[in-house]
């Protein structure tokens, strides 16, 4: 089976926002208007206060590189003409627990070190076939 | 304080079911046999071991939604009966297969059955070119993940793993060879088992290191095999266990625990710990036992460092301990010579024996505790098995009765 690229539905409502957000340049993120925690993934309730209500939330798309692993054989089809490639988790910088999934850009994987500073570039997530390409945010480690 | 997750409360069961009888079906790579083909040859093969006919079975477990399984339909139709079965879709492998006797213990308790089967098949080495990233298809498919992971190229489970071994080295200093350690044990239980699919393919930690990266940190060697295969085990209560053909195995202890962000590994605050650090004290408080009681140890091991880390959340060592307790021999049937070694997945596991998901671990545990086991482990009296999916963990423990 040819896999589909696996390109995100900007229009789906429960991450609009954050597409939108990425299209502006921003890294937003769902934060609960009662308690003021951010809710990583988008859920129904807030696991602090139980509160319904969120507001997408413009954040300092900085933070610091959790962890990470080196792509050195596709797995996936969609992902071959990229191999290898360094796919990992960033640490929002306002709040540690809201981990970003992300493909680490514009360096060598032998340079990546846990916990080390990073910040969100947003660049259009394409794919060869693809639908038109998504302004997605990428990291890159802060120098 | 881990508030991360908690344990299923679940009623005591200790001592109320017994296991009487195991099938494994043929393990290989792509072979065109169907699941429910599969399935069948494991049923007959753990009815005959029990000694049992097929009308006297009553009951039947198996878990729905992961692919076509042998189902009482398959069944009734495979062995020519009408008898109506008591069906749970709370079997099969992966935690199910821990959990499992639970069900039948109720069911047996409730009058609802006498005699279960649960059985758990796969034929996805013959079906892997039908499913996106392999067994990763079932992740694919989960909306939050295709939006936010998959874009990214964080997919499919070798990624996950990798991404969690990286870190626990960080934290906690393991290394690679650590990693190679668990890979190697299990590799060596495989050269010695007639079932295993790579029972010719040896592994030594210089060769395991010498092989190239997959997804770094991860090696080939430190994945699971992708096979057709399967198995079942039948239960019954403990009085009628007692007249069959074989020793019964007792079931004193069942633990289940879960993770509150489920199969979202990205967003677990515990990032490398599994829900065995609520299943398997639990499990042990069922059986009145402790970590220092159990004689060999089977756990879910779809990646190396997924049994690293059970190793430390069953208590078997701390926290962070897990790589330096891998190392040398102390995770082979003999123990390495260690006066006191934790025999691990002595059947393979899903690394090197088969990845039928875990069934075949309780399967493998039975036949230690009956001592009739390939790479036997010398006095196994207590076995433990440890199911995990992610979002879920299970402990079962096992006892010669």
């Amino acid at each position: 089976m040819t896999a589909k690229p696996p390109l995100p539905d900007a229009d789906w409502e429960p991450l609009r926002g954050f597409w939108a957000g990425a299209a502006a340049g921003e890294l937003r993120i769902p934060r609960c208007t009662a308690c003021g925690v951010f809710c990583w993934y988008p859920r129904e309730r807030c696991p602090h206060c139980a509160a319904t209500a969120f507001a997408w939330t413009p954040t300092s798309a900085r933070g610091t590189l959790f962890s990470w692993a080196v792509v050195r054989r596709a797995l996936y089809e969609p992902f071959a003409p990229l191999v290898p490639y360094a796919t990992g988790l960033v640490a929002l910088a306002e709040d540690p627990a809201v981990r970003i999934v992300t493909r680490l850009v514009d360096c060598e994987p032998s340079e990546l070190r846990v916990d080390m500073p990073v910040h969100a570039v947003f660049r259009p997530l394409a794919f060869p076939g693809g639908a038109a390409p998504v302004p997605a945010p990428f990291f890159t480690p802060t120098r | 304080m881990q508030d991360w997750g908690a344990a299923t409360p679940l009623d005591d069961v200790s001592g109320a079911v017994a296991l009487v009888g195991v099938g494994e079906a043929d393990h290989s790579g792509a072979s065109g046999r169907s699941a429910v083909e599969i399935g069948a040859q494991a049923v007959e093969r753990a009815l005959a071991d029990a000694g049992l006919e097929p009308d006297q079975v009553d009951g039947i477990l198996y878990r729905s939604g992961i692919g076509p399984q042998f189902d009482e339909h398959a069944f009734r139709a495979h062995f020519g009966t009408r008898r109506e079965l008591f069906v749970s879709h709370d079997g099969g492998a992966m935690t199910w297969a821990a959990t499992a006797p639970y069900v039948a213990a109720q069911a047996i308790r409730g009058g609802k059955a006498s005699v279960l089967v649960n059985v758990f098949s796969v034929d996805w080495a013959s079906r892997r070119g039908q499913m996106a990233g392999g067994p990763g298809v079932f992740h694919a498919q989960e909306r939050m993940k295709a939006s936010l992971e998959l874009p990214f190229g964080w997919f499919p489970q070798p990624v996950y793993f990798a991404t969690i071994a990286r870190r626990h080295m960080h934290e906690y200093g393991t290394t690679e060879a650590q990693l190679g350690a668990i890979a190697v044990a299990c590799r060596r239980h495989a050269n010695g088992h007639p079932t295993a699919v790579l029972r010719d393919k040896p592994l030594s930690l210089d060769g395991y290191l010498a092989r190239p990266m997959l997804v770094d940190p991860l090696r080939v060697e430190d994945c699971c095999l992708i096979s057709d295969g399967g198995a079942a085990f039948v239960m019954t209560d403990p009085e009628r266990a007692a007249d069959l053909r074989k020793p019964p195995v007792r079931v004193l202890g069942v633990g289940e625990g879960r993770s509150e962000t489920g199969t979202f590994w990205s967003q677990q605050r515990a990032f490398t710990t599994t829900p065995q650090v609520f299943s398997a004290p639990a499990a042990y408080a069922m059986a009145g036992m402790t970590a220092a009681d159990v004689d060999v140890l089977a756990t879910y091991d779809p990646f190396t460092i997924v049994a690293l880390m059970q190793l430390e959340d069953m208590g078997f060592c701390a926290k962070g301990e897990g790589g330096a307790f891998a190392e040398g021999r102390r995770l082979h049937f003999d123990g390495g010579g260690l006066r006191r070694g934790l025999p691990l997945n002595t059947h393979g596991g899903l690394l090197s024996h088969a990845y039928v998901l875990g069934i075949a671990h309780v399967v493998e545990l039975v036949r230690q505790l009956r001592g009739e086991a390939a790479n036997q482990v010398a006095g196994a009296r207590v076995g433990v098995y440890g199911g995990y999916t992610g979002a879920t963990a299970s402990t079962l423990v096992l006892a010669r009765a």
